[in-house]
């Protein structure tokens, strides 16, 4: 401060409590923010488990037993997260659980009498929190042999809770997997292109094509996805392999092999398409550093930061072991790493060292995706109704 | 296709059948490889014998961490069994496929009672 102000302030007293009183509100709400909105972290694993950790303190808030098996324990959450969603049961089950106390809100089975459906980790919820969408990809399991039905995106209404059926439902491509939905209602489905649907309607349409697509030079991308990462930066994102053929050469053997990423932001609908490496290792997922889009980072065997303007490695590290799935804190300052096993590995995100783990109670989380959102932190320690028997407080 | 070269007698076969004249009624659609492959569907990835290089530096580490993630969604039925659909209960002993793979044994198709 300078002598001037202080000068000012000291001249006239009324003033100056003024300012005192400003500052200590300014000073409190700004403590009241950081201390109320915090990161956490929801994941399932095995057998039947849904965990909460605060990320902050780097703890398991609370453990949760689900009425059946997990995998693949995709999770997606509500829109004012205050419900976990989980894909379980074998590819066949929804459940919602209440983060703040283990309830169990919603369960739907897909499968009925014969007709098996099953969903590869296709699940959203649409911003208003009132419909959760999903893939069904059903077969009639006949006498002596299968007939394959043409698969479906169904649409629940959260309240229906435990027992829901969908109440609308419409035809849909084939192998379709990840989901997520746009600020202005429409899913974002990713198979053989990315694409956009409108929830209300069925209307569908090619968000980015990929398959399809005709970059010139370029050959087909491939891609696999199991894990809708992007929720902290509010995206939609998967990433690709592909050749990239030498000038006036269509040889595979003559091409360069990159990484890329197609994206789709939620908040305003635009998509883009970015080589951002070279191929040098098997990667299973990725994401832009949230405050940093010109940083993606990847993860399998080996953990990997990139500069996507340049389309080079800043850094990489080998791994103790394999992470099937990247998340990172919502400032951008750390990466947690899980899938696989029963811990969460932490990295800093600058220098990439590691800075712990977080073990959980119970198995494996194999390919379940863990979801990092923030929240205030009463809503997630409200406690409304008894814990669940294994709650490990 | 034209990327893909033979290994086998049945591949050729398919490759001959591609190569055929256009006019010809029998030519057979071009194949088109799954792009997002998960389920039952037979993937011919490499498996955890040798990786997308030829190498064993792409592998996951160690393989018992990569073992749920392959039989969860039937990603390589051949090597392990679906837990999926067809041997749900496979690992149910082995909650950890790190500490508890001594208890993950063989399975055999079982008639139906």
């Amino acid at each position: 401060m300078s002598s001037r102000c202080l000068a000012v302030l000291i001249d006239s007293p009324k003033k100056f409590a003024a300012h005192i009183l400003s500052l200590i509100f300014i000073f409190s709400a700004f403590q009241v923010s950081a201390e109320s909105t915090r990161d956490y972290m929801a994941v399932v694993n095995r057998p039947n488990l849904f965990h909460l950790i605060d990320l902050q303190d780097e703890k398991i808030l609370r453990s949760c037993e689900l009425p059946a098996e997990v995998s693949p324990g995709t999770v997606v959450m509500s829109a004012d997260k205050s419900v976990a969603y989980i894909l379980g049961g074998r590819f066949d089950r929804i459940y919602g659980v209440a983060i703040s106390n283990c309830e169990l809100v919603f369960d739907s089975q897909f499968s009925k009498a014969n007709i098996r459906r099953k969903s590869f980790a296709s699940l959203a919820v649409s911003r208003d929190g009132s419909e959760i969408y999903s893939v069904h990809n059903p077969v009639a399991i006949m006498n002596d042999h299968y007939q394959i039905q043409s698969p479906q995106f169904v649409v629940y209404r959260a309240q229906d809770g435990i027992g829901a059926e969908p109440i609308r439902s419409y035809p849909i491509p084939r192998q379709i997997n990840i989901m997520a939905t746009g600020l202005d209602g429409r899913v974002y489905l990713s198979g053989p292109d990315v694409y956009a649907l409108d929830p209300q309607t069925g209307d569908l349409s090619v968000a980015i094509a990929s398959r399809n697509a005709d970059r010139q030079g370029y050959g087909q991308p491939d891609i696999l996805t199991v894990w809708p990462v992007g929720s902290i930066n509010d995206e939609f994102i998967r990433m690709y392999s592909i050749p990239k053929y030498a000038k006036n050469s269509e040889s595979i053997e003559d091409a360069s092999l990159l990484w890329g990423y197609e994206k789709v932001d939620l908040v305003t609908g635009d998509v883009s398409v970015k080589d951002f490496a070279p191929l040098e290792e098997v990667l299973f997922t990725g994401m832009l550093r949230p405050h940093h889009p010109d940083e993606f980072y990847g993860v399998l065997t080996k953990l990997k930061r990139h500069q996507v303007s340049t389309q080079s490695v800043i850094k990489s590290i080998d791994l103790e072991r394999t992470y099937y799935c990247i998340n990172f804190s919502s400032d951008g300052s750390k990466i947690y790493l899980g899938g696989t096993y029963n811990d969460i590995a932490i990295y800093d995100a600058e220098t990439l060292n590691k800075l712990g783990n977080i073990v959980l109670p119970g198995g494996d989380m194999s390919m379940s995706t863990p979801q990092v959102f923030s929240l205030s932190s009463n809503l997630a320690t409200e406690r409304s109704i008894a814990l669940s028997p294994n709650n490990n407080e | 296709m034209k990327h893909l070269k033979p290994m086998n007698n049945k591949a050729k076969l398919v490759d001959a059948a591609i190569s055929k004249d256009d006019t010809d009624s029998e030519r057979l659609n071009e194949v088109v490889a799954m792009q997002s492959v998960v389920g039952c569907t037979g993937t011919t990835d490499p498996g955890w014998e040798v990786d997308a290089f030829g190498g064993v530096a792409g592998l996951c580490q160690p393989m018992e961490s990569d073992l749920y993630g392959c039989a969860d969604p039937c990603w390589w039925p051949a090597q392990v069994p679906d837990i999926m659909n067809t041997y749900p209960d496979w690992g149910k002993e082995a909650g950890s496929a790190g500490s508890d793979w001594r208890k993950l044994g063989e399975v055999f198709p079982a008639d139906k009672k």
